[in-house]
């Protein structure tokens, strides 16, 4: 009996700890509000966001100092410092610091002429000049030559590349698949007219070559370093993993594989040195982030997980910038099957069990996605009118209505169509009378994610429609891919997402050939739409925007994708940074020499 | 019993390799393949589909089995698909750090643990023995993550005693001693937390049979003899108490390689346990198929290191 009471004890004990854990992270919550205290915030985006893109802090700015850089991630970084190279996100994240990118874009993603080279696009002999700027120089002294924009399409082409970058688009440079094949000793298409301009010529040539693509690469390599080594000895290289040359505001200093990497400034960093000294790159959990920035540990956060956004709203010693982010999710229906031996899209709309654009349309209706939008994800999410995000300025369209939650009119198409309920159970039989039920893909994610993805089941099931989940439950992240691109016949609509890129271009989506048009769905309609998207016509930006109307227009009247949500992306940056922006039309990070600190320390939250 | 542990090494090789062949073919059921995860709008299919033909993952298992079994002769396993660099040294990198991290909790938790579990039995219902095993039921109940994040943020961020993340200080220079210090640092909070979690079975074993021991006949002798009851319990007691510990220590040797992925996740601390679970989930088949067979390697070793260490502290006990 003693000792039973003990056990209890213990138990009771171990509840308490547990609750006091709990405890912590909502205090932070009661905190009072301390924006405006002694910052000031613009707010100048075009589509009215929640959350400001710039901040600009009052005080001194310091001599020098080192920038403390959060990274969340929750296992190492790979350290593959080399942007032909590299796969993951976040050796991105860390080159941004040394970049070596020879343009620099607009709020739009097209080149502009204010980076290290200048792009000129002769679109009648589908050529394109690239002219660098005088007096460039690399982080080790040396000049920026036109060899060094070559190099990188000479490691793409080469045969011993094993990175994913040797694509279409690649190809799309003249020469490249003859040096790829060995039977050209250089790239035909590359040619070095002066010291400092390179001409390359096109296959073909579509408005994406001004975002950087169609093959035009956009980053230089140092060929005084890296061209006498061979592509299979790159990635192991200390040039790549170590002490990389650079073009940009800071290098790499030194580095702790997968945790941390410290930069120091450079002195040739052709827009002037840097004011500060350097910046120290750490990467952090998730797990207590929101911690560290309550702690002041950190001047920025990369990578902050907007689903955590409650724990540090309230904190006084930072701000938290926000933009949208190039990602739309949606939800499709499968409407055929890819054919793998042809690479072509087979669409069999009359027999798919989701060919009935009526009902297509009424599932769209019964998602409450805005409320989903306000509740699960605090508003750092909202519904998504069309398939371009806002991002976009020139393509995106408000006025577009998409579906927006609307059950009375789900229920009254659904009855027009003739989806009744005939046996008197609450759900809809199909046309026929036979019971209908709808197999849905989802992937697996956080507890949210699950709760989600059940709340949209109900919303079915209020207009009657029986939704179930393919496989019985959410489908971990690979799985999912591997059914939904193998047409698996137990899936009939599916939820997935993409990140866009900043070329909106959806040709890759949604065209006839593309692997990734996993609705199946093709039309000569559609396809002369995604066409003429990308033509030489559509250079002319009004008449992109009109053809990029008429796709979204011709993908919502025959509801073939429904888009579901847009996204938020979150800056936390602490009050010690002088000011910092994230609007994509004046980006800190594109003139990081000009970044100051006014105290010696991050500030911690009172 | 040298004729036993040679034969025991020989038997482990058809082991490994049935274990080999199982984790082949298990891969073969997980969906998706390294590639899977790359896909972009931008990424051309056609090229992810140039690769899988490249690193040879379009043929049958058996093909693929063999060039592995191959190159695993030759210590060769394979380029990790996501880290770009040898399976090997990759493994390598990581072993070192949960190594250390292992080492500094095995350390602690005998530290803890005996003392604790001598007092416990010695003193055997009084308050110290109820403070103990109160002690003991509430770390055993306390999830991993529960405690480590309760520690990090009271030692690491609260009080600021301890780092927050990392296994050492970008400032230091290998080699130094100020790079040596700085990682025992590092491994301190983590391995501390790793070490409390585990005290439970060591106490308890501990408590019982010393409290089981105290009423043996030995122990009477011995008392009659006139020992000192101090002596009694460190020369006679104790040791026969440490043999149920002493039957796992194989296990927890080579276990040390292990790995925690919550102390190694929340710890932002580069370890074993973080390495397999992403391998898994990216679908980095050098590297699983690696460290699974590393993991079988150590399991096997360990009960032979029990059966060795237990025939070494038990004369009784002979391993034929």
């Amino acid at each position: 009996m003693k000792n039973k009471s003990w056990s209890l004890l213990a138990m009771l004990l171990a509840v308490l700890l547990v609750l006091a854990a709990c405890n912590g992270s909502d205090d932070t919550k009661e905190k009072s509000p301390g924006k405006d205290s002694d910052g000031e915030k613009t707010s100048d985006s075009a589509s009215g966001d929640l959350l400001t893109l710039s901040v600009e802090n009052k005080g001194d700015a310091v001599k020098g100092g080192v920038l403390q850089v959060a990274l969340v991630k929750d296992e190492p970084f790979q350290g593959i410092f080399n942007w032909e190279l590299y796969e993951d996100g976040y050796d991105a994240d860390l080159m941004e610091w040394t970049n070596n990118t020879i343009f620099e874009v607009d709020g739009e993603f097209m080149i502009n002429d204010k980076g290290v080279a200048t792009l000129d696009v002769d679109e009648e002999n589908l050529k394109a000049t690239v002219k660098i700027r005088d007096g460039v120089k690399w982080s080790d002294g040396e000049p920026l030559k036109v060899e060094d924009l070559i190099l990188p399409y000479e490691i793409i082409a080469d045969k011993d590349y094993e990175g994913v970058r040797y694509d279409g688009d690649m190809k799309n440079v003249v020469g490249m698949e003859e040096y790829h094949a060995g039977t050209a000793d250089t790239i035909s298409g590359l040619k070095k007219i002066d010291e400092s301009t390179l001409e390359i010529s096109f296959k073909k040539l579509s408005p994406a070559v001004y975002y950087g693509g169609d093959g035009l690469w956009t980053y230089a390599e140092p060929s005084h370093v890296l061209g006498d080594i061979p592509v299979a000895d790159l990635l192991a290289h200390d040039l790549v993993r170590k002490n990389p040359v650079t073009l940009g505001a800071f290098k790499i200093e030194k580095i702790v594989p997968g945790e941390s990497v410290q930069y120091v400034a450079n002195e040739h960093y052709w827009k002037g040195k840097p004011k500060l000294d350097g910046v120290l790159v750490k990467v952090v959990p998730s797990s207590s982030i929101s911690v560290a920035i309550k702690e002041g540990k950190y001047d920025l956060v990369q990578r902050f997980n907007a689903t955590a956004w409650k724990e540090i709203e309230n904190l006084d010693n930072i701000d938290v910038l926000g933009r949208q982010e190039l990602y739309y999710s949606y939800m499709s229906f499968k409407l055929g099957k890819y054919d793998y031996t042809n690479n072509v899209v087979v669409t069999d709309e009359a027999n798919a069990k989701m060919g009935d654009v009526e009902l297509r349309k009424a599932m769209g209706f019964a998602l409450d996605i805005e409320q989903v939008s306000e509740v699960y994800y605090n508003g750092l999410r909202e519904r998504a009118n069309s398939l371009i995000p806002p991002v976009f300025e020139s393509f995106y369209d408000d006025s577009l209505e998409g579906f927006s939650y609307d059950p009375d009119k789900a229920n009254e198409i659904l009855d027009a169509a003739g989806y009744k309920d005939v046996d008197g159970d609450g759900l809809r039989e199909d046309k026929n009378g036979k019971p209908l039920e709808i197999k849905l893909a989802a992937m697996a994610g956080d507890q949210t994610q699950e709760d989600v993805i059940s709340f949209y089941l109900q919303n079915w099931k209020d207009v009657g429609l029986n939704v179930t989940l393919a496989t019985g439950r959410l489908i971990e992240f690979n799985s999912f891919y591997d059914k939904v691109q193998n047409d698996d016949p137990e899936i009939d609509i599916f939820m997935g997402a993409w990140g866009t890129g900043t070329n909106p271009s959806p040709y890759g989506l949604y065209s006839k050939t593309a692997v990734y048009n996993f609705s199946r769905f093709s039309s000569d309609e559609l396809e002369s739409i995604l066409e003429s998207i990308d033509s030489k016509e559509a250079l002319d930006t009004d008449f992109r925007g009109k053809q990029f109307r008429a796709f979204q227009e011709y993908m919502e009247d025959n509801a073939l994708v429904i888009p579901m949500q847009f996204r938020y992306e979150l800056f936390p940056v602490n009050k010690r940074v002088k000011n910092y922006n994230v609007d994509y039309n004046s980006l800190t990070s594109d003139n990081l020499q000009d970044l100051e600190l006014v105290a010696e320390e991050p500030v911690a939250a009172k | 019993m040298w004729k036993t542990i040679v034969r025991r090494f020989l038997i482990m090789i058809p082991q490994l390799f049935v274990l080999s062949l199982i984790i082949f073919i298990m891969a073969q059921f997980m969906p998706g393949d390294p590639f899977t995860g790359a896909i972009t709008p931008e990424t051309d299919p056609a090229r992810i589909e140039e690769l899988r033909e490249k690193n040879g993952l379009n043929d049958p298992w058996y093909q693929q089995y063999g060039r592995w079994v191959g190159n695993a002769f030759q210590g060769e396993f394979g380029m990790s698909y996501t880290f770009k660099r040898d399976a090997g040294s990759l493994i390598g990198e990581r072993a070192v750090n949960t190594f250390w991290l292992s080492l500094a909790s095995v350390i602690i938790l005998y530290v803890l643990a005996i003392p604790l579990g001598v007092l416990a039995g010695r003193y055997h219902n009084s308050l110290l023995d109820r403070a103990i095993i109160l002690y003991s039921f509430v770390s055993y109940a306390i999830p991993t993550f529960i405690l480590a994040l309760l520690f990090l943020f009271f030692f690491g961020y609260t009080l600021g005693w301890f780092p927050t993340s990392g296994s050492v200080d970008i400032k230091y220079d290998p080699g130094t001693f100020g790079y040596i210090m700085n990682k025992i640092y590092h491994i301190l909070l983590p391995a501390t937390t790793y070490a409390i979690l585990g005290t439970t079975t060591v106490i308890q074993y501990l408590r019982s049979e010393i409290i089981d021991a105290k009423g043996q006949d030995y122990v009477r002798t011995a008392r009659s003899k006139g020992i000192p009851m101090r002596k009694v319990y460190s020369r006679h007691i104790f040791r026969n108490s440490l043999l149920p510990i002493a039957a796992f220590i194989g296990f927890t040797i080579t276990g040390l390689l292990g790995g925690s992925i919550f102390i190694e996740t929340i710890f932002g601390y580069p370890g074993m346990g973080q390495l397999f679970i992403s391998s898994i989930l990216s679908r980095d088949y050098s590297v699983i198929t690696a460290l699974v067979m590393l993991y079988g390697f150590l399991a096997l070793l360990g009960s032979l290191l029990s059966d060795i260490i237990m025939s070494i502290v038990d004369p009784r006990i002979r391993i034929e």
